[in-house]
């Protein structure tokens, strides 16, 4: 702590107290008195996810308002470097990420963290996330007054009560100290602007934003508060959220879908009444003082700006003379090494304060323009070339390579970007930023990009192709925001050359439709390149992609079938021709049975291969009338030629496309369907039935218990049930109390979004 | 029969108890309990079976609610006194729970009358406050067969036995008859701790559930006696009497009758 001039984040006790129980907690685990699902409920609300690789974590570190102090900063670099890969990743949020960390080496991480001031609590789960502020606050030209202080204020009295880390889903708190929305307010479940009235420093506020998927643009909930207010503003949101907040479904959690579901009249009524009630009883647990952490960052500055060149790497502050420095990180990765090294250049050139930014740079502030020459000669020995003139930003979630939701591999295609934009050069004129997103979940802020793109699958020839969605036209800027439009679609493979050409050609907003036309499918040859991501030596496919993981993208793949099937029908009921007739309802019964087996993770390329494979997965267990494999029967002896017509067949083809839709419809999260199946002959005198299902999602505790054992009681002794409960509490208390009374768990399983507990009925 | 949402979300804390469950609470709704004198012992008894779903409570009893009732009586509040104890009682048990049926009986347990009440329910509570009645409600049992509790309280001492007819000690098999009329004074004239009555009424609820639904121990051959200013319990463990004038080797006692000397004087109110 000595190297601290100032506690930027002043860690309040409770989280203190919570981050050294947490060895415990861990021991408990390693010595199996945990299980595997109540450890991870507890582990992700501390900021360690687990990654793709098993056994491997993440501690994602909140750096608050984005401000890190140089001694933070090397200890985070050592510890990357003892536990981790020597990586570190800074993200959109302004966190730093530790990577692959072994789970009996994360109590040191965490202590060790904490001696400098740094928690990685609340990085993950339904928790109040780090509460950011733009990277400038303090020293930039444009902003109204420092907001830093009120950042890090929030966030000191949130963190304290316990209640923050068990929210209906994730609360992301955004401070931008003016219109211009560098934090990104305009899209944030709280978001505040500073604004000066009168002479008074104040917010102006906006609530229910949120990337992600059905994303939304936050709306003003108050004109302007003074800025002594902000916690009271928080915390009504937070208790809004809190009770309204749907904690049954996780997709429909956060704050916007409350405004969503009540309106907005309704919304702003009962913020002010939860204000009210604040204002009356006070604010519950210590209040913290509002400290301008910065100020004892500072320093003079020097006259003149002498001959500093001005880019977008050496950008002029409030003082003259100072400059701030930006570290242009590659995917926000920065290795241990130089991240300690920066932090040592920070103490020697700037302030010794570094920050993290939006952007996934580092930025450090307060350097004089006599020192730029040295410090940009300092950092290239650290690999960093703050003379080069960058091209645009490209921001890119973590895609498929390493996330298991990913459907393409957004990192090699930003790569790839950026190759292209270097060799074509291209300047970054401003803030001009291509964002790519994996997947429909927005990882990579795809819906407030210049030019956004979202991953997807299609399929091209009868083969899956990697895909992206080209979006553009978005805006943040206070009362202004604005998500960024679908315009198309265009194949992975060709969006280097789309991006490349935008930005040469300084490309009109009302133009880019037609130039995504000119790369969509239609046009030029489809080489088979396009059929293999980046970087992937196999063809594109979305086998293995399982039930568990969020089927997002899948779900894309399956509606392009279901689509198909149901304009096959349209086309033969209109056919004239009994030839084309013929052909179309042959197409719906191919499309409508190859169209949900990517849940089974299977892409049968034959049609006999899609009919057997329909078969076995959806009629023999009864999710699909056993008459459907009559319809298949048939639709196979048309194509052999053994019958001349399948005309009449075509009532039993719509229902069979009608049923798989509903199926579709029917999908939860973990790729399950909630439609109820036929009933279907039993199998062999099997001892365990699987039609015993107590669906309790959405039903909190003890209720689930009292549900599920009513349903153990409905069945026999030596019969198993199935029971779907949710994450946390829930999979924690209601297998235990099962076994607590005598029956058997004989399995709990992570299903994604919920937990399926298969319990023996013992007596 | 099933639960109701309601019904799962009121009785929840019930069907968690691995010894109730769904099942056991449905058997709790399908049950009756009778519960003789809506007084000191009636009073936390009829609440707590109310609460807990005893499908059909009966209740016997002629008096209406006073003012000295009401520092034990807590079935009954201020506004009642002057209203009839089984309608007091039965308005607070409905407010309490809508799935009990409540039947009042506006009389006093006789030897004509008590038979064919008893013989309606599953399980009856000894909540009277005389010895005449006490016998008769013992008697009455015996021969409905029926099981129930019986309960005594004065001062600060209170007793109960739960009395399983043709299986357990009776009350008779104890005390044979009625003591000497004047030889123990009556609540009214020696006093009673309020509290007192709910602590051994609310035995007595126990007592029924636990019998209703077959589980744990019954306080059968035990008379669980009760101090409450040494706050001591004490059990004393009672064999069956084989020359019980009334469930004996050779019973005398065939039929029902009301035994004298009514101990509390309420019918002279």
């Amino acid at each position: 702590m000595s190297e601290l001039k100032e506690p930027i984040l002043r860690i309040p006790e409770t989280v203190k107290d919570d981050t050294f129980a947490y060895r415990d907690g861990v021991k408990k685990y390693l010595d199996g008195s945990t299980s595997e699902v109540a450890f991870r409920a507890y582990r992700v609300p501390m900021g360690i996810y687990e990654q793709r690789t098993v056994g491997k974590f993440m501690v994602r570190i909140r750096i608050g308002a984005g401000l890190a102090a140089s001694g933070q900063l090397r200890r985070v670099a050592e510890l990357s470097k003892k536990y981790g890969n020597g990586i570190l990743h800074v993200t959109t949020r302004q966190d730093i990420q530790i990577h692959e960390v072994k789970i009996e080496d994360t109590p040191d991480v965490l202590e060790s963290l904490l001696e400098v001031g740094l928690s990685p609590r609340g990085g993950g789960g339904n928790t109040v996330r780090n509460v950011t502020a733009c990277p400038g606050t303090g020293v930039c030209m444009n902003e109204k007054f420092n907001i830093s202080p009120y950042s890090i204020a929030t966030a000191e009295y949130l963190l304290q009560d316990r209640s923050s880390f068990n929210l209906p889903r994730k609360y992301k708190i955004v401070f931008s100290g003016c219109a211009e929305d560098c934090a990104y307010a305009s899209v944030a479940d709280l978001g505040f602007f500073a604004h000066n009235e009168n002479g008074e420093n104040g917010f102006s506020v906006y609530a229910a934003g949120g990337l992600g998927s059905s994303p939304a643009v936050a709306v003003k909930i108050e004109d302007f508060v003074p800025a002594g207010e902000v916690l009271e503003v928080a915390e009504a949101i937070k208790r809004l959220f809190d009770k309204h907040g749907d904690r049954s479904n996780k997709h429909k959690a956060r704050l916007r879908y409350v405004l969503k579901r009540i309106g907005i009249e309704e919304f702003v009524k009962l913020y002010q009444q939860e204000r009210a009630v604040i204002k009356k009883e006070g604010l519950k647990g210590e209040i913290p003082e509002f400290r301008d952490v910065t100020a004892a960052y500072q320093k003079s500055g020097e006259s003149g700006n002498g001959d500093v060149k001005v880019t977008v790497n050496v950008l002029p502050e409030k003082t003259e003379g100072l400059f701030g420095v930006r570290l242009n990180l590659d995917l926000g990765d920065i290795s241990a090494d130089s991240l300690a090294k920066a932090a040592d250049i920070a103490d020697e050139f700037g302030t010794g304060l570094i920050r993290t930014t939006q952007l996934q740079n580092l930025l450090i502030t307060s350097v004089r323009g006599s020192d730029i020459e040295k410090i940009k000669s300092a950092l290239s020995g650290i690999g960093i070339d703050v003379s080069a003139v960058d091209e645009p930003k490209v921001v890119a979630c973590a895609g498929a390579s390493t996330c298991k939701l990913g459907l393409c591999l957004s990192r090699g295609l930003a790569e790839a970007i950026s190759e292209k934009l270097g060799e074509a050069q291209i300047r970054d004129k401003g803030r001009e930023v291509v964002r790519i997103s994996g997947c429909p979940n927005s990882c990579g802020h795809h819906f407030i990009a210049d030019i956004g793109f979202e991953g997807k699958a299609k399929r091209i020839d009868g083969k899956l192709m990697p895909f992206y969605d080209v979006l553009v036209g978005a805006k943040t800027y206070e009362g202004q925001g604005k998500l960024a439009e679908r315009i198309g679609s265009i194949p992975a493979k060709r969006i280097p050359d789309f991006v490349a050409e935008v930005f040469a050609k300084d490309v009109k907003a009302e133009q880019l439709g037609e130039l995504v036309k000119s790369y969509d499918i239609s046009c030029g040859e489809i080489t088979d390149d396009y059929y293999y991501d980046y970087g992937a030596s196999e063809a594109f496919s979305l086998a293995g992609r399982g039930p568990g993981e969020c089927g997002a993208g899948v779900m894309d793949v399956m509606r392009v079938d279901i689509d198909e099937a149901r304009r096959a029908i349209k086309t033969a009921s209109r056919a004239a021709d009994s030839g084309k007739k013929n052909q179309s309802l042959y197409n719906a019964v191919v499309a409508s049975a190859r169209a949900l087996l990517v849940i089974y993770g299977l892409e049968p390329k034959k049609d006999r291969e899609i009919f057997a494979a329909f078969t076995e997965n959806l009629i023999e267990p009864g999710w699909v009338k056993a008459s459907g494999q009559k319809v298949l029967e048939q639709a196979v002896d048309w194509r052999m030629g053994d019958t001349d017509s399948i005309e009449e067949l075509a009532p039993e083809i719509s229902e069979l496309a009608e049923r798989v839709e509903e199926l579709f419809l029917s999908l939860d999260a973990s790729l399950k369907f909630k439609a109820e199946p036929f009933a279907q002959k039993k199998e062999s005198a099997g001892a365990e039935s699987k039609s015993h299902l107590a669906d309790l999602r959405g039903v909190g505790c003890p209720m689930n218990f009292v549900k599920a054992k009513l349903a153990l009681e409905k069945i026999e002794v030596g019969e198993v049930l199935e029971v779907l409960v949710d994450d946390g509490e829930p999979v924690r208390n209601v297998p235990a109390s099962f076994v607590a009374q005598g029956q058997e768990v004989l399995e709990i399983k992570n299903a994604g979004e919920h937990f399926s507990v298969r319990v023996l009925r013992k007596k | 029969m099933g639960l109701s949402e309601q019904q799962i979300e009121r009785y929840s804390r019930h069907i968690i108890l691995e010894e109730v469950g769904g099942q056991g609470q449905e058997k709790l709704l399908e049950s009756k309990v009778l519960i003789v004198g809506a007084g000191g012992l009636g009073a936390p008894a009829a609440l707590y079976l109310g609460a807990a779903g005893i499908g059909t409570i009966g209740l016997i009893d002629a008096d209406k609610v006073d003012l000295t009732n009401l520092q034990r009586q807590v079935i009954h509040h201020t506004a009642d006194v002057g209203v009839e104890k089984v309608k007091s009682a039965e308005n607070k048990i409905n407010a309490i729970n809508p799935d009990v049926t409540v039947k009042t009986y506006h009389q006093w347990a006789k030897a004509d009358n008590i038979r064919e009440i008893v013989r309606e329910y599953d399980f009856v509570i000894d909540g009277t406050d005389n010895f005449a009645a006490k016998f008769l409600v013992n008697d009455a049992c015996w021969f409905e067969k029926k099981a129930y509790s019986h309960a005594g309280i004065l001062r600060f001492d209170g007793q109960l036995i739960t009395v399983v007819p043709g299986q357990s000690t009776c009350y008779r098999c104890i005390f044979g008859s009625p003591p000497p009329v004047g030889s123990v004074p009556s609540c009214s004239q020696a006093g009673v701790l309020g509290v007192l009555a709910g602590v051994i009424g609310s035995l007595q609820a126990t007592e029924a559930i636990k019998y209703l639904l077959g589980i744990g121990d019954l306080l059968t051959n035990t008379l669980l006696t009760y101090n409450a200013l040494k706050m001591q319990f004490r059990r004393v463990n009672i064999k069956r009497n084989p020359d019980c004038k009334l469930c004996g080797s050779e019973p005398e006692i065939t039929e029902l009758i009301d035994e004298e000397q009514p101990v509390c004087d309420l019918e002279k109110d």
